[in-house]
């Protein structure tokens, strides 16, 4: 089996299970007119790993799960799963997956779906009841089983489909825009799942624009725009990166002792100031020095994450 | 494991069928078979006497041929184009299932839809006029099946707009057969290689009437739909599912 280089410099190499190589889609009209989707694409996903992919409306994502579950062929390049040709691999292993727009029957029940869906997905018939009770009690949908899908609501929807990616132990899981309709305490809820669910034996995909949430749940991002990979980024702080980074400082005392530490320390409100600093070591020696001069500090945030940093970097550049 | 899957499957596949087309190809079958043979025995009374040679013959023939190339129209219709039209396509093949398999399975679980629908009408039928043979009919009917519903499902992959293309294709065939079939010239050698439609008539009274056919033209409706049927399958198989 192939092995991945490790993501950081203390971590295992992980098995090579997913791989976009030189990947392309070009969709062409039948008036001749043809659109690049997805550009010479290539990455490879280990084997316990969470992976999201970020990028702009229309920058390729959804073509690429598309590709990654053998729904479209790719015009060039190609994707395999564990050396397989990615639709051998679906066909005969199954993919958990959440589609950015859930697309069941509206005539079917909401159990009845899950039932179905089940069958196709190889539960042995006496499992299939208990299976789908589990999804159903763990996505909250107890209450709307017996409902018909089209008398679902947004929310209630967006569930179901994850509850049908959730029927069986999957190795791959693929979650396009999860949390879409989703509300806040719903929204919560799924970040609890996909930590339940991560495993080192498993690898889960997840595409969102949502940057913030796939700060707190992936170990790398891919950032894609105009169909090609901008960049990859690990979500973990880079003790060694050099980036200039802005934080906001909140002080209980010691406002006037903060331009001894932060000399270019601009104030941001009452008791809040905003401070530059070009790496995580200088950060941590200025602070250190300014509770030394005694001031007591009650938060330390980043102005932006280390990701919403490296996505408008890419982006930008790419426009 | 995959076969089995998709076995227990089909017992789905054959409840949408039935709640989805099955009601309304029965309503339809009954509602043209009612209106057009109805009135004929209300006007002949004691006299209504339907069998092979009489002159109220064809029309039985022609009404339940009818019936059968329609219910074929609305089995197929969208049987794969929907499916990706609506999306469907997305969480179904996600599981461990070949599209192929899955959908060479609905046509032919379609098909004994078909069949049990046609079972029930010639039944209805049967019991007006004793001479029709039920057997006979379910033998045209799974002909027609294949013939119609090869290329129908065809078109299903292809296109999206399937009940219309089929709806096209085959009438366009019986026009063009009727203009160009027996002139010489390019034009009839073109003509041959349409659906087989000018067939249907000879297969259809022959094979309601007596139970026979010519071989030749009943291997020719055949061989041409599993033709398409195939070429479907491949198509599905080399193609993508999603636009």
């Amino acid at each position: 089996m192939a092995v991945l280089p490790p993501t950081t410099p203390d971590s295992h190499p992980a098995a090579l299970v997913i791989e976009f190589r030189n990947v392309g889609k070009i969709y062409r009209s039948l008036l001749g007119n043809s659109v690049k989707a997805v550009e010479e694409f290539s990455l490879q996903v280990g084997e316990g790993e969470i992976l999201g992919i970020a990028g702009p409306n229309g920058a390729g994502k959804t073509t690429l799960i598309a590709m990654m579950l053998g729904y479209l062929r790719p015009t060039t390049g190609s994707v395999e799963i564990n050396g397989m040709p990615a639709r051998t691999y679906v066909e005969r292993n199954g993919i958990g997956y959440l589609s950015e727009l859930i697309a069941i029957n509206p005539k079917w029940r909401a159990d009845t779906a899950l039932v179905r869906y089940a069958t196709l997905a190889g539960i042995p018939e006496s499992q299939i009841p208990a299976h789908v009770n589990t999804v159903i009690e763990k996505l909250g949908l107890a209450e709307h089983r017996d409902k018909k899908v089209k008398a679902l609501s947004k929310g209630n929807l967006q569930r179901l489909g994850l509850a049908q990616a959730l029927l069986r132990e999957e190795q791959i899981l693929v979650l396009d825009e999860p949390t879409h309709g989703l509300d806040p305490v719903w929204t919560q809820r799924f970040r609890d799942i996909v930590e339940e669910l991560r495993r080192p034996d498993r690898t889960i995909l997840i595409a969102s624009h949502n940057l913030d949430e796939l700060q707190r749940l992936a170990d790398r991002v891919a950032i894609i725009d105009h169909g090609r990979l901008q960049r990859v980024v690990s979500t973990g702080y880079d003790q060694t990166q050099q980036t200039t980074t802005r934080f906001r400082l909140t002080l209980a005392t010691g406002h006037e002792r903060i331009r001894e530490s932060f000399p270019h320390a601009e104030e941001a409100g009452k008791g809040e100031y905003d401070v530059t600093v070009r790496s995580i070591q200088e950060l941590n020696t200025a602070l250190a020095d300014l509770m030394s001069r005694g001031a007591l500090i009650s938060s330390v945030v980043p102005e932006r994450s280390v990701l919403e940093q490296q996505f408008r970097e890419a982006v930008g550049e790419s426009q | 494991m995959s076969r089995a899957r998709l076995a227990r499957y089909s017992l789905w596949q054959f409840r949408d069928f039935v709640i989805d087309r099955g009601i309304a190809i029965m309503i339809i079958g009954l509602l043209w078979g009612y209106t057009l043979i109805a009135p004929m025995r209300a006007a002949m009374g004691a006299a209504f006497d339907v069998g092979p040679g009489s002159p109220a013959w064809p029309l039985v023939i022609t009404v339940t041929s009818s019936v059968v190339s329609l219910s074929v129209l609305i089995a197929l219709n969208g049987v794969v184009s929907a499916d990706r039209k609506m999306g469907y396509y997305r969480f179904l093949f996600s599981k461990p299932v070949s599209a192929v398999a899955y959908y060479a399975q609905l046509f032919f679980v379609y098909m004994a839809g078909v069949l049990a629908a046609m079972l029930v009408l010639a039944v209805v039928l049967h019991t007006v006029v004793p001479t029709f043979k039920i057997l006979n009919f379910l033998v045209y009917a799974a002909i027609i099946y294949i013939a119609m519903g090869g290329i129908g499902f065809f078109l299903s992959v292809a296109t999206r707009f399937d009940w219309l293309t089929l709806a096209a294709v085959w009438l366009g065939s019986r026009i063009l057969r009727d203009f160009y079939g027996d002139t010489p010239g390019w034009k009839s050698k073109v003509v041959e290689l349409l659906p087989p439609v000018h067939k249907l008539t000879e297969v259809s009274m022959s094979i309601i009437t007596s139970g026979t056919a010519h071989a030749g033209a009943v291997v020719w409706l055949l061989g041409y739909g599993a033709l398409f049927l195939a070429l479907g399958l491949l198509l599905l198989h080399r193609g993508s599912l999603a636009d």
